[in-house]
């Protein structure tokens, strides 16, 4: 099947090296001590944070750094058919340990000891990169509760299809089969904090596509900062200053 | 209104400056790898002279937070804590404010007999010091055990400042040990705290 056709444009018309379109909201749950949506294309993810608060489980309390837990889910009409398990599957708990590792990393959880961070992200609508979307939306939501990070961390998936390397890939591309490398990395301190990858792919194109990978997410970096930066600036206003 | 390119708003991994010229204070961190001072919270990012007596003349920057955070006792800090139940040798305590915040999430602090007043701590009788359902003003002495803070009411200004007689009514204070109620005159002992001058 042809994924890049002649004259280069995807089959949603993009160009290779083109990602989808990027949305985000802060503060979409307001219970929660810091919570985000995030859009890429299609794929629409939610994310609440709580903590850091109290550990409920006084078993599992570290006495030195902060518990990080993490739940990776689907809505039941986040694909196209009804889905039966939307967590407790194997691949959702695969998820869940990955976001969780990715974002323990970044915060630092030596500064609050003894307590709990909690990150929920479900799925709203799935088409593609939900690995990469839920990352960005659980560091929105870790920066929108105040959580102290180590630097922002942006993710972006990029794949090998037709001899192109492409960046974003959607459901469709996705589930050619071929190569699909996830990456999570922290712009500003130059350091990949995750990389996945399924499928094979040579050493030498995977060094360019992991590269396309990184540039992907530095361009959500950029944004994500500048909702951050316009998101302060609106409660400044609000509180009156 | 607020000030333009004076106050300059950061997110988390931005550089603010190198660890050579100012120290991290609040919301900001030193990479040991590069001596960098980065930020770790979104915010408005301030520097703090330093005192002129210390030896270390950089300035501090420090990120304010917008999110307000639920108060936290610390030790040495004044609370004021509910009465929930009251032992022979102890009484436990609900801290509901921490100085002049109300607390987010519940903690749980214990009087000790020996904490209630500063004089013949040992003939300290619990039930003629408090009852459950009194507010008292207590200071936090330690972080305590893993179940409750350790309070202290041995000061004249800390202890019972609100109590409800058998009756009903808010007791009116007569002593340092007793309260009178309003409605029936009767009065009951409790370990009063002095309020006002």
């Amino acid at each position: 099947m042809e994924y890049v056709n002649p004259e280069g444009l995807r089959l949603d018309g993009r160009r290779p090296m083109e990602m989808r379109q990027i949305r985000a909201e802060i503060g979409a749950v307001a219970k929660a001590d810091g919570s985000a949506v995030f859009e890429m294309g299609n794929t629409k993810v939610i994310a609440a944070v709580y903590g850091p608060r109290e550990v409920q489980n006084r078993s599992q309390q570290i006495s030195d750094k902060a518990l990080v837990r993490c739940e990776y889910s689907m809505a039941n009409f986040s694909t196209g058919d009804r889905m039966r398990k939307p967590k407790g599957d194997r691949r959702s708990t695969e998820i869940s340990l990955v976001i969780r590792q990715t974002m323990e990393a970044c915060i630092m959880t030596h500064l609050m000891p003894r307590s709990q961070i909690d990150i929920f992200v479900q799925v709203l609508q799935a088409d593609g990169g939900t690995r990469s979307a839920c990352i960005n939306a659980a560091t929105l939501a870790l920066a929108d509760a105040g959580i102290p990070l180590r630097d922002l961390v942006t993710s972006c998936s990029a794949g090998y299809l037709n001899s192109t390397p492409l960046l974003d890939l959607n459901y469709v591309e996705d589930s050619a089969g071929g190569p699909d490398v996830t990456v999570g990395f922290l712009p500003k301190l130059d350091k990949v904090t995750l990389l996945q990858m399924d499928s094979k792919l040579s050493i030498d194109l995977f060094e360019n596509v992991m590269q396309l990978a990184i540039e992907g997410c530095k361009a959500v970096a950029n944004y994500i900062r500048e909702i951050l930066l316009e998101n302060t600036k609106q409660l400044e206003y609000r509180r009156g200053l | 209104m607020k000030e333009e390119g004076e106050r300059e708003v950061v997110t988390p991994g931005e550089v603010l400056g190198k660890a050579s010229d100012v120290r991290a204070g609040r919301g900001a961190y030193l990479a040991p790898h590069n001596n960098l001072v980065y930020a770790s919270l979104t915010g408005f990012r301030r520097a703090l002279s330093p005192s002129p007596d210390s030896p270390d003349q950089r300035p501090t920057v420090e990120i304010t937070d917008h999110k307000a955070h639920g108060a936290v006792p610390e030790p040495g800090s004044i609370v004021i804590a509910r009465v929930t139940k009251v032992m022979a040798k102890m009484a436990s305590a609900d801290i509901m404010c921490v100085g002049p915040k109300s607390v987010r999430e519940k903690f749980s602090g214990i009087i000790r007999q020996q904490d209630v007043r500063a004089t013949e701590i040992d003939k300290v009788d619990m039930h003629l010091s408090f009852r459950p359902g009194d507010i008292v003003k207590a200071i936090v002495l330690s972080l305590g055990d893993a179940r409750a803070y350790y309070l202290s009411t041995a000061k004249n200004e800390l202890g019972v400042v609100s109590a409800e007689s058998t009756a009903g009514a808010t007791m009116v204070p007569i002593s340092w040990t007793e309260m009178q109620c309003p409605l029936t005159a009767q009065i009951e002992h409790r370990k009063v705290a002095k309020i006002g001058g």
